[in-house]
C-alpha cells in the first residue's frame, strides 16, 4: 500500500516500525545488551535494565514475509541443509542470519548476547534459538511453559515465575546491569494501556458493517511483537483505536457492503494480506476477527482483556503465558472462538491449516466439526504457510473460500 | 494395561502399582491404515502420532487400555490427549488420562527438582485414586530392578548386533514384538535370543554405521544397507537406544530416580535441555563402535530431529564421520527401495573413505 492511501495509524506504524529498527542496530552498535526473543518472552523485564535492547526473530521474519523476500531467506536455509518441512519464520530468520542480514528490510538484526526462547508457543522455537546459540556460541536461556488443558495452575505459575527471577539474574550476570523493579513496572504499565487501546480497536469489528478487517490487526499487531513496553506502543494504540473510532462513526468502513462475516483461525499469511483482503471485499466477504490477533492481551480460554492490576508484575506476567493459542488445549481454544462467533455475529470460519505451524494446526479438524456440529457456523478448511509463498496456492483457496460463501449463502436461504 | 505417549515415560512406576505400561510406537509393526486418524490429523502430522492415534481409536486395538499416560513430550503430542479422548467419546469408551509436565530447563539454568517431585507425587496420588492401589517402595525398587535388567538385555543384544551374532533385522523385529509385552516377558523373549548368538567375524570388513532417528526403519531399508555392504554397529533411535541407553541411580524414591532418569538421560532432541550433549554423544557412539557413517532415518515432519541435522552433519563430518539423510513418511515402507541407490551410493563412498 503507497503511503498516501494509508491511514494515520498505517503511516505511524510504518515510522515507528523503521524508527525501532534503526535504534535496534543504533543502540547495538554503541554497546548495548542485545537480547533475541521468540515472541511471547516478557519483553517488559528487559526494560528494568538500563542499556539493554531486544530483537524479535519471528517478527522479522513475518516483515520479511510481508515485503516478499520470505521465499528467498528460506531458500538461504534450505541451501545449509534445512529442511523445507521447518517452521519458515525459523527458516527465514536462519537463512537470514547465515547471510548476514542480506536481503532483510531491516538488514538483519544485530548479534545477540544472549537468547531467550521458550516453548509455549512450539518447543521448536527452542530448538530454533539452538541453532544459532551453537553457530553463534551465544548463551541460550529457556523458559519452560507447562502446557495447559484448563486455567492455569498455581503449581505452573510459580514455576514460570521462578524462571523469569532466573532470566533477571541471568542477564544482571552477563551484563553487568542491576535490575530496575520500578522501569520495569511501569513497561508493564505501558503495555496494559496500549492493550486496553489495542482490545477497543478490536472491537470495532462488533459493528455492522464492521470497522476493521483481520487483515488490519495482522498488520497492526507488529508493535505489540517488538514495542511493548514503551510509551511509544501505548501512544500508537491509541491514535489507531482513536482513528478507527472516527471512522466508524463517519460512515467510512472497509467492506462497506459487507455480506459475509468471517473469522480466521491461525497464524496470517503475511505474502497474502493485500491480495486476500482485496479479493475478499470484492465478494463482500471481511474477515473480521482472528484467533491470533484477539488472543493479545487475554488468558487462556477467553478473549477478554486480563488487566494488569498494579500490583506484582511477575505474577502477571506469568499468569498471560498460556494466552496465545498454541499454549493451551482444545477445549480452551473451543470456548473463546465460541465466544468470538456469538459476540462478532461470524457467518463462516476459515480454518488456514498451517504447515509452518503445527502446533496451531494439529487440532483443526476436530476444532471444525465441533464448530459446524455445535454452533452450526459453516467452514472451510485452506492450506498455507504464514512465511513460505512457495507453499501456497492461490487458486485452492479461492475455490474454497468461494465454497464457504456458497455454504453461508445455502444455509441462509434454508 | 495403561498405553503411554512415546517417547520416554516413568514405565517403572506404572509396573510398581501394579499396571502394565506399554509405550505407544507402532505396535502393529509396519504398514497398517491410519483411517481413522486422518479424520482427526492433518497428512503433515509425523507417523508415530498418526499411527498412534489410530491404534487408539480403532475398536480392536486401543479398547483393551485401562488408562492413558502422556508426558510433554512434543508440540504434537501435547494436542493429543483431547483429540483422542473426543475419538473415544464418539465412539462410546471412556479411558481415564494421566498427565505430567516434565521440566525442560537446563538444569544450570533453573532448578527443576521441586517441579518435577511434585509432578511424579501427583501422578503417584491419582493413579492410586483411579486404580485403587497403593504406591510401595519396595515394590517401586523392584520394579526399578526389572527395567534396569530389560536395559540391560537391550544394551547386550545392541552389543550382538554389533559384533554380527544378531542382525539388526532381527533385533528391530524382537523390539517390535517384545513393545507390547509386560516387562518380565520382554527379558524372556531377550534371553534366549541373547544365549543363542555366536559371534560373527564374516562381515567385520564390512563399513560399520550408526542408525539414528525415532524409529527403527523398514526391513526393507536395512536389507539395503546390508546388501550394500554396510554393517549395522549401533544405534541412536528413540525407541532402542536413547530408550535404554542409561541406567539410573535405583533407590525407593519415585522423584529422586526420575530426576536422574530424566535430567541425565541419553540426549534426545525431544528433551530440550539435553541438546548440548548431543554431539559429543553421538561422536563417543562411532568412537566406540568403530563407525564411520550416521544414517539419519527422518522421521517426516519430525522438526525436533531435523533442526539438528545440518549442525549434527557438520560436526560429525569434522570428525571424519559420513552422513547419510533418508526421509520416511507414513506409508513409505512400501517405497523404501527408492534409497537404495543412495545407500548404495554411500556405501560406496565409506568403503573408499
Amino acid at each position: 500500500m503507497s503511503e498516501a492511501n494509508k491511514t494515520d495509524a498505517g503511516r505511524h506504524l510504518s515510522k515507528i516500525m523503521q524508527n525501532a529498527y534503526m535504534d535496534l542496530h543504533t543502540r547495538a552498535k554503541e554497546g548495548a545488551f542485545v537480547v533475541w526473543i521468540a515472541i511471547n518472552v516478557p519483553a517488559e523485564l528487559f526494560y528494568g535494565f538500563e542499556n539493554l535492547v531486544y530483537a524479535v526473530p519471528e517478527s522479522h521474519a513475518a516483515m520479511n514475509a510481508g515485503k516478499g523476500v520470505g521465499a528467498v531467506q528460506c531458500e538461504k536455509a534450505e541451501r545449509i541443509g534445512y529442511s523445507m518441512d521447518l517452521c519458515s519464520y525459523a527458516r527465514i530468520d536462519i537463512g537470514c542470519a547465515a547471510d548476514g542480514g542480506r536481503d532483510s528490510p531491516s538488514f538483519g538484526l544485530p548479534k545477540p548476547n544472549l537468547l531467550v526462547s521458550n516453548n509455549n508457543n512450539c518447543s521448536l522455537l527452542v530448538k530454533w534459538f539452538d541453532v544459532h546459540h551453537r553457530e553463534m556460541g551465544v548463551p541460550h536461556f529457556i523458559i519452560d511453559v507447562p502446557f495447559c488443558y484448563g486455567p492455569q495452575k498455581e503449581k505452573d505459575r510459580n514455576y514460570i515465575i521462578r524462571q523469569f527471577y532466573d532470566l533477571i539474574q541471568t542477564i544482571e550476570d552477563l551484563s553487568g546491569q542491576r535490575f530496575d523493579w520500578d522501569k520495569a513496572r511501569q513497561a508493564l504499565d505501558y503495555t496494559n494501556r496500549g492493550i486496553v487501546h489495542w482490545k477497543r480497536f478490536l472491537s470495532h469489528a462488533r459493528h455492522r458493517p464492521s470497522g476493521i478487517t483481520a487483515f488490519d490487526s495482522f498488520v497492526q499487531m507488529a508493535p505489540f511483537l517488538i514495542m511493548r513496553g514503551t510509551p511509544e506502543f501505548e501512544a500508537h494504540y491509541k491514535l489507531l483505536a482513536d482513528e478507527t473510532e472516527q471512522r466508524v462513526k463517519a460512515g467510512d468502513f472497509p467492506v462497506p457492503d459487507e455480506r459475509y462475516r468471517l473469522f480466521w483461525d491461525n497464524i496470517a499469511p503475511w505474502h497474502q494480506l493485500r491480495d486476500m483482503s482485496s479479493n475478499l471485499a470484492d465478494s463482500g466477504a471481511n474477515i473480521i476477527g482472528a484467533t491470533y490477533t484477539s488472543c493479545i492481551g487475554t488468558v487462556e480460554g477467553s478473549f477478554d482483556m486480563y488487566p494488569y492490576d498494579g500490583r506484582d508484575p511477575m505474577r502477571y506476567l506469568a499468569r498471560t503465558q498460556n494466552c496465545y493459542i498454541c499454549p493451551h488445549g482444545m477445549g480452551l481454544r473451543r470456548r473463546a472462538m465460541r465466544q468470538a462467533v456469538e459476540t462478532l455475529g461470524i457467518d463462516g470460519i476459515v480454518f488456514a491449516s498451517n504447515r509452518s505451524c503445527k502446533p496451531y494446526s494439529v487440532t483443526q479438524m476436530d476444532q471444525q466439526k465441533f464448530m459446524s456440529e455445535h454452533l452450526g457456523i459453516p467452514s472451510v478448511m485452506v492450506d498455507v504457510d504464514h512465511a513460505d509463498v512457495r507453499k501456497y496456492s492461490k487458486e485452492s483457496t479461492f475455490t474454497r473460500l468461494e465454497a464457504l460463501l456458497e455454504m453461508i449463502d445455502a444455509k441462509r436461504a434454508a | 494395561m495403561i498405553g503411554c505417549f512415546p517417547l520416554y515415560p516413568p514405565l517403572e512406576l506404572f509396573h510398581s502399582l501394579g499396571l502394565n505400561p506399554v509405550v505407544l510406537w507402532r505396535l502393529k509393526g509396519e504398514g497398517g491404515q491410519t483411517g481413522e486418524s486422518d479424520r482427526h490429523l492433518q497428512n503433515y502430522t509425523c507417523s508415530v502420532a498418526r499411527h498412534m492415534t489410530e491404534f487408539l481409536l480403532s475398536e480392536e486395538s486401543g479398547a483393551f487400555l485401562d488408562g492413558i499416560f502422556m508426558y510433554n513430550a512434543c508440540d504434537t503430542l501435547r494436542n493429543m490427549p483431547e483429540i483422542i479422548e473426543g475419538g473415544l467419546e464418539t465412539a462410546g469408551r471412556s479411558v481415564p488420562f494421566f498427565n505430567i509436565h516434565i521440566p525442560m530447563v537446563p538444569p544450570a539454568q533453573t532448578d527443576g527438582d521441586e517441579y518435577l517431585k511434585n509432578e511424579v507425587n501427583r501422578l503417584i496420588e491419582e493413579l492410586e485414586a483411579c486404580f485403587d492401589r497403593k504406591f510401595d517402595s519396595v515394590a517401586f525398587q523392584n520394579s526399578v530392578a526389572q527395567f534396569k535388567r530389560l536395559r540391560m538385555l537391550y544394551l547386550q543384544a545392541e552389543a550382538a548386533v554389533a559384533n554380527g551374532g544378531i542382525g539388526f533385522r532381527e533385533f528391530a523385529g524382537v523390539f517390535r514384538k517384545a513393545a507390547g509385552m509386560p516387562v518380565e516377558q520382554q527379558q524372556g523373549i531377550l534371553e534366549p535370543l541373547l544365549s543363542q548368538y555366536a559371534e560373527n567375524s564374516k562381515n567385520q570388513d564390512k563399513a560399520g554405521i550408526i542408525l539414528s532417528g525415532i524409529l527403527p526403519p523398514p526391513d526393507a531399508m536395512v536389507e539395503a544397507m546390508e546388501s550394500s555392504g554396510l554393517r549395522i554397529v549401533g544405534n541412536d533411535i528413540a525407541a532402542l537406544h536413547r530408550s535404554y541407553a542409561d541406567m539410573p541411580q535405583p533407590g525407593a524414591e519415585p522423584a529422586a530416580y526420575y530426576r536422574d532418569f530424566y535430567f541425565n538421560h541419553y540426549p534426545c532432541p525431544t528433551l530440550l535441555y539435553s541438546g548440548d550433549r548431543r554431539v559429543q554423544a553421538l561422536l563417543e557412539r562411532c568412537q566406540q563402535t568403530g563407525a564411520k557413517g550416521v544414517v539419519f532415518i527422518g522421521e517426516k515432519f519430525c522438526e525436533y530431529e531435523y533442526f539438528e541435522f545440518p549442525y549434527l552433519e557438520k560436526k560429525l563430518g569434522g570428525q571424519g564421520v559420513q552422513t547419510l539423510l533418508l526421509e520416511l513418511a507414513v506409508d513409505d515402507e512400501d517405497h523404501s527401495a527408492a534409497h537404495g541407490a543412495r545407500i548404495e551410493a554411500f556405501a560406496e563412498m565409506l568403503s573408499t573413505s
